[in-house]
């Protein structure tokens, strides 16, 4: 029989639940899809805190989704909570309000995470995603806080960032203005456009780049463009044909026209000057609004856990080389974070006896290697510091959080002393699994390093085995490894302490030269 | 365009109503009908009457005492409104009294019932037996009310039959009253007036003894009987004059929903508040004593015009008690059953056939019971995990509402939409909201300020393969008893785009935002009007480009100037217009150069037409909908109503066929002639055709069919050992 869940969102302004069927056979089918208006992130967004009335009504809205999924008889949920909840100062007590009156468990999303989902709520649209990533296109993802620009090239993704142009916060930092000036949409682009300035000369070559699509990700745009075009494509010029009416017309006029109710019609401006600028900068020629939410996301990312559906687009390669870009951007050493990417996988592989770990971990091992020495670029003195910062404030596409200081972590402690647990959580917060995801992957990570430590090495291949609590490392390399010995066997004291073995290093000289 | 606007191509909405009102007193007078149908059409008219005056006179007054003075779209001001209709509603009133008199009641006479008008005719036996009855059953529960300076005049109730009277003191009485008796002394003429309301609870007919030898049955009305009596109230006076009088008062409801922070308990007390409006008609007996009349008119503060003089009994809606009685089944229609449908019978899987194919309904010819089954079974089934359904008027003791609650009680997730502001019926409605609460039923009582008439049930059921959902759509309400008298039409489905619609309209309905595109269903008053523009432009557009063009459409009322205004725009494109419009019609038909095209014909029969039906040709791929809501700006603009497709091709030859027979009805349908009057159509070497009589015959016939078909049926006996 085919499995219900229940996928919960709440949103800046809405609170949402997408009712899923899932089966092997038939993939995701939506049943239900229920959005409740509620505008926390004005609260949030003003004043750093969700009101006590807002917070009831929030309760009162999840207590009736808790009766619809009872209702369906659903068989898991995921809630989430984004941006309005994530920068709210009470967030921990609206949360345990919300598990003390609901009994619902709402976790919440990081920025990338929460973008993340949207971009696989995107991609579970299969068919028109692949053909549009293949070229050069944007995805714009926006939000009631920020809006997030992700470029693609070659069906990857090259980068993503993430600039603080909500459409709740653009609509109430001008709300002084929406009622006195007549050239307001023009005070809106010029806002827009200075923020999206730096996005411009960073990624886009100063506008030299040119962008094919644009994908858009929002609750307004995508919904009128859903509403006339059943096949979710538009045009340039039909789309700035819009823009014109919008901007002339009134509010009342445009949400009639589009069938939305006058409460949004306060957004949806935004959103078409916030497009309009979007594609002036790429001067991009079309438009495509897959008309997905962060509840699809959420239901798509249960339906490949749990192998309803299979995903037709590699996201751990979006990870991969995301963090290469950023490599390139910081100058780092190219070749010799391969070889220690390379040299690690083989370690991480050859040693899954002893550490247990899966597919997601190695992504973390291989994107620490890529970004190993990113901080080089601002001090030589102290680069482990810096890398960590460096990573710390980036986005890396599909890590949670959690995952990007497990990274950052693993690229710090690989130079400086390991810290135990109740030290490191004094700065960090970091939870205890993670702690010891960390422990065991720096482990690896740092005898990985050891071994490339002369940047002229080249290694081979690297074989392990595991013969009475000792391990030996058979490195098939023609040169002098004397160094890497060296620093090996002070690099190896940790990877001992953690896994309770030995490590011995083996040359396997296979073509002497003479 | 602006030539469109023209008020003389629009009919006047009350006039027209007026009209339709008449159509039904034309049945009254209809010698081809049998007696007593004679009698309830007569009877109808009363009531309708009633209800006419309480809601659209009184708000036609209001705007008047408003100073309200815009015209309507014939171009008719509130003020000028009000004296067409006074006078139009004077003579429907002379009509409806000189049917009774001239026609019905000696009729009813040479059937052997006598109906004695005037106490004073009865003979002494009968009085004997009245005077009894009046003092055994009558008197304990009479209220007689005097007044005078200590006493203001009370107030009489709301469409409530009174007699008032005037009594002059006997000599060596004490009087009433002190006070009175004081004011006596000073003006000897002076009378008490004291009035006594006819109470409700009694039965208004009595039935007399035989008299020797005498086959006809004489009937008396109540009020006759204490008017005789009415002295046995007043002891120590005379009565001088006795006469009956009746009131009716602006019953506009309105609701201030964004005030009212509990709707329910809003509208109970506007019910409370609603018997005592402003008087607006005042009704007496033609032969009233002119003082009393004086009192009366100053006391109600009421008009020449909105005094009706009336020859008879007061208050027809006696008729229909009268065709209550029992016996005289020869005088009445025979009663039409509503025949059983194929593979629908309570037995049946209804789940099962409506996999196999959509199914649709046809009441009251075909009948009701699949539609409580479905929520019956649905209630019992184990894989059923909600039912949803919209309720606005329901019969008492409905099985809809013991069907849900007992859904509910089986663990079902029930929400039921109930709409309290069905007119004239909330206070049923809240009775039976609470007892569905009681059961555990989710009760949601719609949006504020639009009033949820479309007629919709999901029921949400996980099988083998996934969720699936089972929608009914009916364009009448889930009223077991009305389906037996509203002709109406309902689709059974199980199609997966109404389905995730049906969804959709719920969560609409329980206050969530609604969804992000439709499939099938057009919901009122967001995008419903827009869409009838738009099918009925398209037909325009078709006819100008040479494609075939044609709108068939059956429904209850045209009100809307929008649609009317796209209607003559299409007519005078050149596409076929036939309208089938029971009620109210503000287009006029025939209008050279505007309405040429448009043909408009009414259908008032044994059964009240209430099907919403809309064909367009779409250029040869016939469009079909079904719908809950008229051509009325409040069904288009301040209503929740759905129009649904039709979209299986048997379903669609069904309608198409419907729709034929009711344009080829030459026996209960009657034309819009071009001056706004509507005639019968000229039957002259035509086949008669009646088409509610043609559907009970075609629903008997195919029922019968089948049964025969089922007995041919070969089942070889079997044995045990087999």
């Amino acid at each position: 029989m085919a499995k219900l869940f229940a996928a919960i969102d709440v949103g800046s302004y809405e609170v949402g639940m997408k009712i899923m069927e899932m089966s092997r056979k038939e993939g995701m089918k939506e049943i239900d899809y229920i959005r409740h208006r509620i505008e926390l992130g004005t609260d949030t967004y003003n004043t750093g805190k969700i009101s006590l009335e807002r917070a009831d009504e929030l309760c009162e809205t999840l207590l009736r989704f808790k009766a619809i999924m009872e209702e369906y008889r659903v068989d898991d949920y995921k809630a989430y909570g984004t941006s309005a909840i994530r920068e709210t100062e009470n967030k921990l007590i609206v949360l345990e309000q919300i598990k003390l009156r609901t009994g619902l468990d709402v976790e919440i999303l990081s920025n990338s995470e929460q973008r993340f989902l949207h971009y696989k709520a995107v991609a579970s649209k299969s068919e028109i995603f692949s053909r549009i990533m293949d070229k050069v296109s944007l995805l714009l993802d926006v939000g009631g806080g920020s809006i997030q620009l992700s470029l693609f090239e070659n069906n990857a993704l090259v980068t993503t960032q993430n600039i603080r142009l909500g459409i709740l916060r653009i609509r109430d930092s001008m709300s002084d203005f929406a009622s006195r000036s007549t050239v307001y949409e023009e005070l809106l682009l010029e806002l827009i456009d200075n923020q999206l300035d730096s996005f411009k000369r960073l990624y886009l070559d100063d506008g030299k780049k040119k962008i094919e699509s644009i994908v858009i990700i929002d609750d307004y745009v995508s919904h009128v463009i859903q509403r006339y075009n059943k096949n979710q494509l538009v045009m340039a010029e039909e789309l700035m044909r819009f823009v014109d009416i919008a901007r002339t017309k009134s509010d009342e006029y445009i949400t009639r026209l589009v069938g939305l109710t006058e409460e949004s019609a306060s957004l949806l401006i935004p959103s078409i000057v916030l497009l309009e600028s979007v594609f002036l900068m790429t001067g991009a020629t079309s438009l495509w609004a897959p008309g997905v939410s962060l509840a699809d996301g959420i239901a798509y990312e249960y339906a490949m856990e749990h192998r309803f559906v299979t995903a037709g687009h590699d996201f751990e390669n979006d990870a991969l080389e995301c963090s290469k870009r950023m490599a390139e951007r910081y100058q780092s050493n190219i070749p010799r974070n391969e070889l220690v990417e390379r040299v690690a996988v083989d370690i991480f592989r050859c040693t899954r006896k002893l550490h247990g770990m899966g597919k997601r971990e190695l992504l973390l091992l291989r994107i620490a290697a890529i970004l190993n020495d990113c901080g080089r670029f601002v001090t030589l003195d102290g680069a482990a510091e810096a890398s960590y910062g460096i990573i710390m404030a980036s986005e890396i596409i599909g890590l949670s959080h959690a995952e990007r200081l497990i990274v950052a972590s693993i690229v710090r402690y690989n130079k400086v002393d390991f810290e135990y647990y109740t030290e490191m959580v004094k700065r960090t917060l970091i939870e205890r699994p993670d702690y010891l995801r960390l422990v065991k992957l720096c482990a690896i990570f740092r005898l990985a390093d050891g071994l490339c430590r002369s940047f002229r090495v080249k290694i081979q291949g690297i074989r392990a085995a595991l013969k009475d609590q000792n391990l030996i490392l058979t490195v098939d390399t023609d040169e002098n490894i004397s160094l890497e010995r060296r620093f090996f066997r002070r690099k190896s004291d940790f990877f001992t302490e953690v896994f309770s073995v030995e490590v011995t290093i083996k040359q396997n000289k296979r073509n002497i030269a003479i | 365009m602006d030539k469109l606007n023209n008020p003389e191509y629009y009919y006047n909405r009350e006039l027209s109503w007026l009209l339709f009102n008449e159509r039904i007193l034309g049945e009254a007078r209809d010698r081809t009908n049998p007696l007593f149908e004679r009698l309830k059409f007569l009877s109808i008219t009363a009531s309708n009457l009633d209800e006419f005056f309480m809601i659209r006179v009184a708000s036609i007054r209001d705007m008047v005492n408003a100073g309200y003075s815009r015209p309507d779209i014939a171009g008719l001001t509130p003020v000028k409104q009000l004296q067409e209709l006074t006078s139009a509603i004077h003579k429907q009133v002379e009509l409806q009294y000189s049917t009774l008199n001239k026609v019905l009641l000696p009729r009813l006479s040479e059937a052997g019932i006598r109906l004695i008008l005037q106490h004073e005719d009865l003979t002494d036996k009968q009085k004997k037996y009245v005077d009894d009855y009046f003092m055994s059953e009558v008197y304990p529960v009479l209220t007689p009310m005097a007044v005078d300076s200590s006493r203001p005049f009370p107030l009489i109730r709301n469409k409530a039959l009174n007699i008032g009277a005037l009594l002059s003191k006997k000599s060596g009485a004490r009087g009433l009253v002190q006070t009175a008796e004081k004011r006596k002394k000073t003006n000897k003429d002076s009378y008490e007036f004291v009035t006594v309301q006819v109470p409700g609870g009694l039965p208004r007919i009595i039935m007399l003894p035989y008299e020797k030898d005498e086959e006809t049955q004489s009937i008396i009305l109540l009020e006759e009987i204490i008017e005789r009596n009415i002295g046995k109230l007043f002891l120590n006076y005379n009565i001088v004059c006795a006469y009956p009088f009746r009131v009716m008062r602006n019953a506009d409801l309105s609701i201030d929903e964004d005030e009212a922070a509990d709707l329910l308990k809003e509208i109970e007390k506007q019910l409370k508040q609603r018997q005592w409006g402003d008087v607006i008609r005042l009704e007496v007996a033609d032969d009233i004593d002119e003082k009393m009349l004086k009192l009366l008119k100053e006391e109600f503060d009421c008009s020449e015009e909105e005094l009706y003089r009336i020859q008879g009994p007061l208050d027809l809606t006696f008729l229909m008690k009268l065709y209550g009685l029992p016996g005289h089944e020869d005088l009445k229609c025979a009663p039409f059953i509503p025949q059983i449908v194929e593979n629908l019978t309570p037995e049946r899987d209804i789940f099962a056939e409506i996999r196999k194919e959509d199914i649709l309904l046809h009441h009251p010819y075909q009948t009701f019971q699949p539609v409580v089954d479905f929520i019956r079974q649905a209630a019992s089934d184990p894989g059923v995990l909600a039912i949803k359904q919209t309720l606005y008027r329901v019969s008492g003791n409905s099985p809809i509402i013991q069907a849900l609650a007992r859904a509910a009680e089986n663990g079902k997730q029930v929400t039921v939409l109930v709409e309290l502001k069905a007119r004239f019926d909330e206070e049923n409605n809240i009775v039976w909201a609470k007892m569905l609460e009681k059961a555990g039923c989710h009760v949601i009582y719609g949006i504020v300020g639009l009033k949820t008439h479309c007629k919709i049930t999901l029921v949400v059921r996980r099988e083998e393969e996934g969720i699936r959902r089972y929608v009914h759509l009916g364009t009448g309400n889930y009223n077991d008893q009305t389906a037996k008298l509203y002709t109406d039409l309902g689709l059974l489905t199980c199609a997966d785009t109404i389905g995730e619609d049906a969804t959709a309209v719920f969560n609409m309905l329980s206050g969530y935002s609604e969804p992000l595109s439709w499939h099938r269903l057009v919901m009122a008053p967001l995008w419903l009007k827009d869409r009838f523009l738009f099918l009925i432009n398209r037909e325009r557009d078709n006819a100008l480009q040479g494609r075939k063009a044609k709108i068939t459409a059956k429904f209850n009322s045209l009100v809307d100037q929008d649609i009317i205004r796209a209607l003559y725009e299409a007519s005078q494109a050149g596409v076929s217009i036939d309208l089938i419009v029971r009620g109210i019609c503000c287009l006029r038909a025939g209008i050279p150069g505007v309405s040429e095209t448009i043909t408009v014909r009414s259908i008032v029969g044994m059964f009240l037409e209430h099907s919403r039906i809309y064909y367009f040709e779409n250029a040869g791929s016939p469009e079909i909908y079904l719908s809950s809501a008229d051509w009325m700006p409040r069904n288009l603009e301040r209503r929740v109503e759905l129009l649904f497709p039709i979209d299986s091709v048997p379903l669609q030859k069904r309608i198409i066929h419907i729709l034929d027979v009711m344009l080829r009805d030459n026996v209960k349908a009657q034309v819009m002639q071009s001056d706004g009057t509507y005639k019968r159509p000229d039957k002259r070497g035509k086949e008669a055709v009646g088409c509610q009589q043609c559907f009970c015959e075609e629903s008997v016939s195919t029922s019968k069919r089948r049964k025969v078909e089922a007995m041919r049926l070969f089942i070889p006996e079997m044995h045990e050992d087999e």
